[in-house]
């Protein structure tokens, strides 16, 4: 290569390396100022970040299939492994519709935790349900707190099928020191749901604004 | 008359380089503010790739990704260090486009579908996406990304070689400004 060449290719990488070191400082300058920014040393993902995930637990998904886990013979099997291992419970449809019906509820005895993001939420939960998005929880800690320590069951839901943000709400509860024989994870979520044709809730908590869904 | 049609070539091939340019850095910017705007969405979705068993590192690559590729939208939009940042496009979409392309596979052999059937949301700032479009995409941004780092597009550029004085001289070495490295 000429010299005069070899210098080109020589200053090209050295600006890449100039932008990517001016890059870095203000990716992570930005990130830290940006209110919706990460915080790079918590845990997003206690439930299952540092072990293999089961095998096809959900419906094309690519980390779920890449694995080399020995295969179950159904996905909520599989899913009741997973919560088992962490030590958490969990209920069907009918148990978290027995649940929902129960007078307790009312009485705050039960209580419904979506564990799901806002607009989601905002879209349509289980009428009653506190929001409860484990990824920014000091957000939510104020409303949800006094509603746990006062109910005897707690039955935390996300989106069913391989969601486990209920999992990992159930898990940051348990950490700020609500008991873990309260806890509860719905194993189908608001999908299962709706699909049952159960109403839900628009808006906020208690908006009163509730719809069927009808199966 | 071969030395205006050449001249003419080169002015249209520039041209088209400006706007190669520019396309790249509203679609590097586009898709970085959309992931820094759901940021937590952008989180799950890196995870899905198993790249990284240590939630340090998982979080500093999807804190740190989306704002890296705003800044090198930014560059490229404002025609700053463009072939360093041509680069850093270039190693940065070439082990994107293989992480996506065996994801499609796994996906692919999972729920045995023809390969262009595949669709998902790959991470890359655009939704749910078709892998074959996603790959002639990113196919096409890594040919314009070499196109600017062979040296067009240098037109309207505030600073299009940080080393400016010494780029110049090993350019005007190898016979014009549109001299390939």
């Amino acid at each position: 290569m000429a010299p005069g060449r070899w210098l080109a290719v020589k200053k090209v990488f050295l600006e890449a390396a100039l932008v990517a070191v001016i890059g870095a400082l203000f990716a992570f300058a930005a990130n830290r100022v940006s209110p919706r920014g990460l915080a790079l040393t918590r845990n997003y993902f206690p439930a299952d970040i540092n072990r293999p995930v089961p095998a096809a637990t959900g419906a094309g998904s690519p980390r779920d299939v890449a694995n080399t886990n020995p295969p179950a013979s159904s996905p909520a099997q599989l899913l009741a492994v997973r919560l088992k291992e962490q030590g958490l419970q969990w209920v069907d449809g009918h148990q978290a519709a027995q649940l929902f019906h129960d007078p307790r509820f009312k009485q705050g005895s039960i209580a419904f935790i979506d564990a799901r993001d806002e607009p989601h939420y905002q879209e349509g939960h289980i009428p009653g349900a506190c929001e409860f998005d484990p990824y920014r929880p000091e957000k939510y800690f104020a409303t949800v707190l006094p509603v746990c320590q006062a109910a005897e069951q707690i039955v935390l839901y996300c989106n069913g099928g391989d969601c486990d943000d209920s999992a990992s709400a159930a898990i940051t509860l348990r950490d700020v020191g609500i008991a873990n024989q309260k806890l509860f994870i719905y194993t189908g979520g608001i999908t299962e749901w709706t699909t049952n044709g159960l109403p839900v809730e628009i808006g906020g908590r208690n908006s009163g604004n509730l719809r069927s869904t009808n199966k | 008359m071969n030395t205006s049609q050449s001249s003419w070539s080169r002015t249209a091939a520039d041209t088209f380089a400006v706007l190669a340019r520019w396309l790249l850095g509203a679609v590097f910017l586009y898709m970085g503010l959309n992931k820094t705007l759901h940021p937590v969405e952008f989180l799950k979705l890196v995870r899905q790739y198993d790249l990284v068993q240590s939630s340090l590192l998982l979080n500093t690559i999807a804190a740190a990704l989306p704002w890296f590729e705003i800044f090198c939208g930014l560059l490229l939009l404002a025609g700053v260090a463009v072939r360093g940042t041509a680069l850093m496009l270039i190693l940065m979409l070439v082990p994107f486009t293989v992480l996506v392309f065996r994801r499609a596979l796994a996906i692919q052999s999972a729920l045995a579908i023809p390969f262009c059937a595949v669709k998902f949301d790959c991470g890359c700032g655009t939704g749910e996406v078709f892998i074959c479009r996603k790959l002639l995409e990113n196919f096409l941004f890594i040919v314009f990304s070499g196109w600017l780092l062979a040296g067009y597009g240098r037109k309207l550029c505030l600073r299009h070689t940080l080393m400016s004085c010494a780029a110049k001289t090993s350019l005007t070495e190898e016979g014009g400004s549109n001299g390939s490295i």
